[in-house]
């Protein structure tokens, strides 16, 4: 991709990751008067939190995701926040004053001041996924990788049919050079890919989904991922999926599973009369602060199996059939309309900040050092540092503003002047 | 003419002063409450430290005085009036905020086993002590000491009290010749390391026994413990005699009784200081000032507890986001002191001397109050929220849609739904954005029909999630009040609804306005 302009910023603190943990992160350091630059990848803030569903039945129950608008808009309301969408990390150099870091944003294709939404776009464009909206507020843009223009240059039908002119196809991406005093790794986490469990047929058997598949689907309205289009009348939630699995080498739990998956369970049984939800498990961990009253209310509410299926595949008169072994090892087979498999949660990947340590799952940080790492100005917050909940992550955010904020002051108390 | 009222009479009224703003009460009883104390002192704020258990009071330095029970805390945020009762009689202290930062209640779990605590079933912290000093470990009758944890089985147990299990394991396995179990339901796992350490201890030969239903039958007899039960995975009948039987504890939130009467809400949230809700992620009440860290707030998990210190100092600072729009204000010529507003304030923000008195500091202008006021006495100057009613009456006068619908839309909910869904309404919708739904009032809503608006749609946040803790019910039932009065004017009272929404549920929100056109039509 040609590349023009460039660009230089200073800013107090560069923030990794455009997710929930990086924005609050963000917020919290403006209201202690430093301004922030958030990096993110995706052409949209929000991170995993943007396509999570509402799990309210009728009333909340406590999973947080809406909490993600409210932190966008003090984004949006605050001067000392910038947000980098489309904008790649080359390299971060230590200099005298902190950190010098290379930028790379991709252009935005399709000028948010200019476009009106009009979707004209969407009706013409032949490649699917290449046109993709943001889940916060639907604003459009072209993901490169899946547009034939940035292929062979053999279709510009969206921006000839743009009534706006808003679709800009030649820019080249924008090189930035930014100096920052600290950084906080706010990179999140990847979802483990359930294919490395190809025994679970994700990828194979149609009506076996992830976790957060099911969850995007529920947000942008129910009913596209049913197997042949008809509404499940039973759904089976498989834990662990990449998590507590010493034979992948994954020894830790990813702790927001359960929790998922049974407020998800009560939201679908809500939504669809006579659901039958099955869980197949190996231990419940807890969630909410009334976790004993949550964890017997789920005995009552969905068939709890303890143990974790040998193989999923496709069935004969149900879309999915799973076979598992029962308490007497006996061979049990169970047939369900759609199967949900709560995949775990990885670490990040974070090549650009050479030396910078991580414990012995690849999660950032080192145990007891909470959101310090082992490089001075280096902080770290979120599901960066290990897995955790939407709440646990607003909190390590707060925790790392703070310390960043100290790290700073000491800074300047400390300085040549 | 006003009626006097003597003071007396009601406890709640407080001056309004702001004098204390660097002064911060800490409840401690443990280290939690000294670090949060460090943690103040580092920032600048003069802090008092009150332990009111004698076993935590290390030497302090002078002028630190271990202060007794905090008996009452009234007032506003920046002017607190703590009192507590000390051996030298009551005493008072001014301060800015309050923070409740005592450790957990630990109490150990026998009467659920229905057992007695005796030397061969120790609790947990028993064992734990127990164990610091190995040599006092029971003469073992046999050549293995047999040590059997109960945990978990009648009542859920908690990661931070399985981490404990595990450490006494760890210790006893470099113990020669013990032999440890756990008989458990759910393994709790979900803590930084506690899987790995979990797996180390079942290959060094810990075993663990996993009951979906009835766990094991313990019969205390003159020879100690014995516990029979069905094996889980064998499905065999078996029996245990074990040398020691550790009983496990519960951790509950510490005793806050003069907070939970100084936080309004706390009714509703008992025992603890917040209410269950994502709008309160950090150590905020709904009470400006008054903040709970830790176990105060069910938080155990010492990385979680860390982070709760780092977010008192950052809500200490905090500029509040919502003090750039004026508080409202009371006009005390109607007001007749009835103190509705004051009973229903969820944020404890008002008081009153010739009139109501709202503290602007600790109103989040939700608007509760000027909606509830039975004289109308409360009222929003500033100019946004300048007048519902006019930008109604403006609004639908320049509608010439038929039919024409008013959705009332909380911002922290059904506006942030509307902006999710991103593409204009239907101009047959006119939205007006309210800070909370419980600001919208029968005369809101009337209003809108009366300007000529077919229907009413009030949206407002899930039960449980309102950042006013009920605002949103207090709105669904003027909603239903409105209803009635419809019903009783000979309108059809389907035309008015109050609908649940996050602001991750644009399609929830479409659907209830495209229902309410639909229904609009039918009616022609």
């Amino acid at each position: 991709m040609t590349r023009v302009q460039k660009q230089t910023m200073h800013t107090d603190v560069l923030i990794l990751g455009g997710g929930i943990a990086g924005l609050q992160s963000a917020v919290e350091l403006s209201r202690m008067g430093l301004d922030s630059v958030v990096v993110e990848r995706a052409p949209f803030p929000g991170g995993h939190v943007a396509h999570f569903a509402c799990k309210a039945t009728d009333r909340c129950q406590r999973c947080g995701a809406c909490v993600l608008e409210d932190i966008l808009q003090h984004v949006k309301s605050s001067s000392a926040v910038r947000v980098q969408v489309r904008t790649d990390v080359e390299r971060i150099d230590r200099s005298a004053h902190g950190f010098s870091v290379s930028l790379f944003q991709r252009p935005l294709r399709i000028i948010p001041d200019i476009c009106s939404e009009c979707g004209k776009c969407e009706e013409v464009c032949p490649m699917p996924g290449a046109l993709i909206r943001s889940p916060l507020d639907q604003a459009l843009s072209i993901d490169e990788s899946r547009c034939s223009f940035f292929r062979d240059r053999s279709c510009k039908a969206c921006s000839e049919v743009c009534p706006e002119g808003a679709v800009d196809l030649h820019t080249g991406g924008e090189e930035i050079d930014l100096t920052a005093r600290a950084t906080i790794v706010a990179a999140g986490f990847k979802p483990f890919d359930a294919s490395e469990k190809a025994r679970f047929g994700h990828g194979i058997v149609p009506g076996v989904v992830t976790s957060l598949e099911l969850d995007a689907v529920l947000r942008d309205g129910a009913g596209t991922c049913w197997p042949n289009g008809k509404e499940p009348r039973s759904i089976a939630f498989i834990q662990c999926v990449g998590s507590r699995d010493a034979a992948i080498g994954r020894n830790y739990c990813s702790r927001v599973c359960c929790a998922n998956a049974l407020r998800m369970a009560k939201l679908l049984k809500n939504r669809i009369r006579g659901l039958e939800v099955t869980l197949f498990y190996m231990d419940l961990q807890n969630f909410d602060r009334d976790y004993d009253k949550r964890i017997k209310e789920a005995e009552q509410e969905v068939a709890l199996v303890r143990s974790i299926p040998a193989e999923i595949r496709k069935g004969q008169d149900r879309p999915v059939e799973i076979i598992y072994h029962g308490r007497n090892e006996e061979r049990v087979t169970q047939a369900v309309d759609l199967v949900a498999l709560s995949i775990g949660m990885s670490p990040p990947s974070i090549d650009f900040l050479q030396g910078l340590a991580v414990g012995s799952e690849g999660f950032v940080g080192e145990e007891g050092q909470g959101v310090h790492t082992n490089m001075d100005g280096v902080f770290v917050a979120g599901a960066a540092r290990g897995p955790k909940s939407i709440e646990e992550s607003l909190a390590d955010a707060v925790r790392a503003a703070g310390e960043a904020s100290s790290y700073l002051r000491k800074d300047i108390g400390g300085g040549s002047q | 003419m006003k009626r006097r009222i003597p003071e007396s009479v009601f406890l709640g009224r407080e001056p309004l002063s702001k004098d204390h703003m660097n002064k911060v009460l800490v409840l401690g009883g443990d280290r939690l409450g000294r670090e949060v104390t460090k943690r103040l002192e580092r920032e600048g704020y003069d802090v008092i430290l009150a332990e009111d258990s004698a076993e935590c009071c290390e030497p302090r330095e002078p002028g630190r005085a271990p202060v007794s029970m905090l008996s009452r805390v009234r007032g506003f945020v920046g002017g607190f009036t703590a009192s507590f009762a000390t051996p030298d009689g009551d005493r008072t202290e001014r301060v800015g905020y309050v923070i409740a930062a005592q450790p957990a209640r630990v109490s150990a779990r026998h009467s659920r086993y229905g057992l007695t605590r005796t030397d061969r079933t120790p609790s947990l912290s028993d064992f734990e002590a127990l164990l610091k000093t190995p040599e006092r470990l029971p003469v073992r009758r046999q050549e293995w000491l047999h040590v059997a944890f109960l945990l978990g089985l009648e009542q859920e147990s908690n990661p931070v009290v399985f981490s404990r299990v595990l450490w006494c394991i760890e210790n006893l396995c470099s113990i020669r010749n013990t032999q440890p179990y756990v008989f458990t339901r759910h393994i709790k796992v979900a803590g930084a390391g506690l899987e790995e350490r979990y797996r180390n201890c079942r290959e060094k030969g810990a075993l663990f026994f996993k009951f979906d239903g009835s766990g094991p039958v313990v019969v205390e007899e003159q020879d100690g413990p014995r516990l029979q039960f069905v094996e889980p995975m064998l499905g065999m009948e078996m029996e245990l005699i074990p040398d020691l039987l550790i009983v496990d504890e519960d951790l509950e939130p510490p005793e806050l009784t003069p907070l939970l009467e100084a936080v309004p809400t706390a009714i509703l949230s008992e025992p603890f200081l917040q209410p269950d809700s994502p709008r309160f992620p950090g150590v905020e009440t709904p009470k400006a000032g008054i903040l709970a860290v830790g176990p105060a707030r069910g938080v155990f998990d010492p990385d979680v507890v860390a982070s709760d210190i780092e977010s008192v100092v950052a809500a200490l600072k905090k500029d509040r986001y919502w003090l750039d729009k004026a508080a409202p204000e009371v006009d005390p010529s109607k007001c007749t002191l009835c103190l509705t507003c004051i009973r229903l304030c969820p944020h404890g923000a008002i008081t009153f001397r010739d009139a109501a008195e709202i503290d602007p500091d600790s109103c989040v202008r939700c608007g509760i109050c000027a909606a509830e006021c039975p004289m109308q006495a409360i009222t929003f100057s500033s100019a946004e929220d300048v007048n519902i009613i006019e930008m109604i009456r403006d609004g639908v006068a320049c509608m010439n849609t038929s039919p024409t619908i008013v959705a009332f839309l909380c911002s922290r909910s059904g506006a942030q739904a509307h902006e999710a869904w991103g593409h204009s309404l239907s101009p047959a919708f006119l939205t007006i954005v309210v800070r909370c739904a419980g600001t919208v009032d029968l005369s809101h809503i009337l209003a809108a029909f009366r300007h000529g608006a077919d229907a009413v749609l009030v949206g407002g946040c899930f039960r449980g999630n309102c950042a006013s803790v009920y605002g949103n019910v207090l709105g669904e039932q003027r909603v239903e009040h409105a209803r009635q009065y419809l019903t009783q004017a000979g309108i059809d009272a389907s035309l008015v609804k109050f609908v649940s929404l996050a602001g991750n549920t644009p399609l929830r929100l479409l659907e209830s306005l495209e229902e309410l056109y639909a229904a609009c039509r039918a009616r022609g």
